[in-house]
């Protein structure tokens, strides 16, 4: 099984990035569970979503504490907690940068400047899709065809320019 | 088919699928989505019946009463502070027999003031006269919500379809839709009497002498305890038409165990993790699930669970003072029996708090080291297992 946490912020789109994931995996083949917690629903505010994926149907009706697969919407928020709070030893960390990172950390780290594909694609501040596109260069388990038929399941609007944002950043993500 | 949906979703399908007629309902966190996606169903035409907005729940439930005397198919949905203002109109609908469904979603009753989990809103309703139903996922509450129209309209009696907050209303997982034309075919045709001719309002509610309102409440008592095999019935061909059934309980390995876990709704399935991994380890552990709340099915308790030594119960609710509430129905099933389990009550997961299988398996190993179980519940909260 793979947990996978997104921190962000009222309206990065981090509920329904999780839920595209969700579907993304679902038509992959796999059993997918998603959920999100609010700290109050309004822009701005801190907010997690999460997804575990497994072969068969999962029975954990419980927290995710530390992920396998962390994305980090807003970089802020891992200077409020610390990172192995959220994510497991040598997990997965993508992070929404406009800078080349480092971590001291033991995770293994890429960086993606969601923000401005997102705004140059015609998207503004939901950086959701441009995270997803980034998370499907660094789990090779999801090819991108998947994510593509999500986001033409889930987007409401702007399609064309979510999948433009999903495979720019795909193409984008770097690691130190 | 086949779709990813939160369990508020899987219940407002259900709803669709079962043609229900009228809704009322008011808006409560966290079964608001219940009511958004019925109305955009109305709205969207795929519900043909009617949505009444109402101003409070307490109205809901009295538009669904008074709508049901009519002969349609009603249904409401609510949580929490809804349910518990609903509180005197569920009694006026159990005494007027009429076949609500009411799908809700358990969060914790202030004060204080949260959102998560706890049974005990609808727990509280125990002695309104509604059957209740605990679900373990958005799966079995959306096949629940269409055996409890079988059920509802067989005996007369209202449902409640019951799901936690957050864990099973948020959680968003595959849940197989059936076809409508399969719900049509099992489903009772609609043909309930028509007790209440709307051009012609006239008050139903008589005052009874002593003797006609014991005659009603006895009735309504041998009729409750009626409901169970009715109940069993609707399960059955359930499973022999769509291929699932869920039992009024649920026995995993207690055959041959020499501790018993019990749980209720979404609790059941960490549980169900805690006993395989409990028994990789050589530990004889069991779990029964509890679907079936009222009528309380006492015999299938007993005979699941008396050959036991120790029996955990998990209370993801508190009657304060006394202690988890399944804990004590339990203990009152089993009280003439001869020899009987030591039954070890736990209260936790209140508001959602946490309540991981590893946890669970601590609880199991606890009680194991210990010789006689305390009168009062322990407190998962707090206490270092």
């Amino acid at each position: 099984m793979t947990e996978v946490k997104f921190i962000g912020r009222g309206g990065h789109g981090a509920v329904v990035a999780a839920q595209i994931l969700a579907k993304a995996f679902f038509l992959r083949g796999f059993y997918p569970q998603c959920y999100s917690l609010f700290g109050g629903e309004r822009r701005g505010a801190p907010v997690k979503s999460f997804l575990r994926v497994d072969s068969e149907k999962i029975l954990l009706k419980c927290e995710i504490k530390r992920a396998d697969h962390l994305i980090v919407m807003a970089k802020d928020l891992i200077l409020e907690e610390p990172i192995m709070n959220h994510v497991k030893q040598g997990g997965i960390v993508l992070i929404n940068s406009d800078e080349p990172l480092e971590l001291k950390e033991n995770v293994n780290l890429a960086y993606v400047d969601a923000q401005k594909i997102a705004s140059e694609c015609g998207l503004g501040n939901i950086i959701n899709t441009a995270m997803l596109g980034a998370y499907a260069r660094i789990n090779q388990d999801l090819p991108m065809e998947f994510l593509e038929k999500a986001v033409r399941e889930y987007v409401p609007a702007k399609v064309e320019e979510n999948l433009a944002a999903l495979r720019r950043a795909y193409n984008e993500t770097r690691s130190p | 088919m086949v779709e990813l949906l939160s369990g508020n979703y899987a219940i407002a399908e259900a709803v669709r699928l079962c043609d229900v007629d009228f809704i009322a309902a008011y808006p409560i966190t966290p079964q608001t989505p219940i009511y958004e996606k019925i109305s955009e169903m109305v709205s969207d035409g795929k519900i043909r019946g009617q949505m009444m907005r109402a101003e409070s729940e307490h109205s809901a439930m009295a538009a669904c009463i008074s709508a049901s005397l009519t002969g349609v198919r009603v249904f409401t949905a609510s949580s929490s502070q809804g349910i518990a203002f609903m509180h005197e109109m569920l009694h006026f609908a159990s005494g007027n027999r009429v076949p609500i469904v009411m799908g809700c979603v358990n969060r914790v009753v202030s004060s204080p003031w949260a959102f998560g989990s706890d049974q005990t809103d609808t727990l509280s309703q125990r002695d309104t006269g509604w059957l209740q139903l605990y679900c373990e996922n958005g799966q079995e509450a959306l096949d629940t919500v269409i055996m409890a129209y079988r059920v509802a309209e067989t005996v007369f009696l209202p449902v409640m379809v019951i799901i936690d907050g957050f864990y099973t209303s948020h959680f968003i997982e595959p849940v197989d839709i059936p076809e409508k034309e399969n719900v049509d075919r099992y489903l009772p045709p609609k043909n309930l009497p028509n007790r209440f001719d709307h051009r012609n309002p006239a008050f139903l509610q008589n005052v009874v002498d002593a003797f006609y309102y014991s005659e009603f409440k006895k009735r309504q008592f041998e009729d409750t305890l009626r409901a169970k095999d009715v109940i069993v019935e609707a399960d059955r061909i359930f499973g022999d038409t769509f291929g699932r059934s869920y039992g009024i309980v649920e026995a995993v390995h207690l055959d041959d165990a020499e501790i018993g876990i019990v749980t209720s709704g979404a609790i059941t399935s960490c549980a169900r993790l805690s006993v395989r991994n409990l028994r990789e380890k050589g530990i004889k552990a069991g779990l029964l699930k509890i679907k079936l709340f009222r009528p309380f099915p006492y015999e299938e308790v007993v005979r699941y669970l008396s050959h036991l030594k120790k029996v955990v119960v998990i209370d993801r609710n508190v009657s304060v003072g006394k202690g988890g509430i399944f804990c004590d129905e339990l203990k009152a099933s089993m009280c003439n029996l001869e020899n009987r389990p030591q039954i070890y009550g736990f209260i936790g997961g209140l508001c959602g708090e946490d309540l991981p299988p590893e946890l669970i398996e601590k609880i199991t190993l606890y009680v194991l080291r210990e010789e006689k179980p305390p009168e009062m519940p322990i407190w998962i909260h707090g206490t270092n297992f």
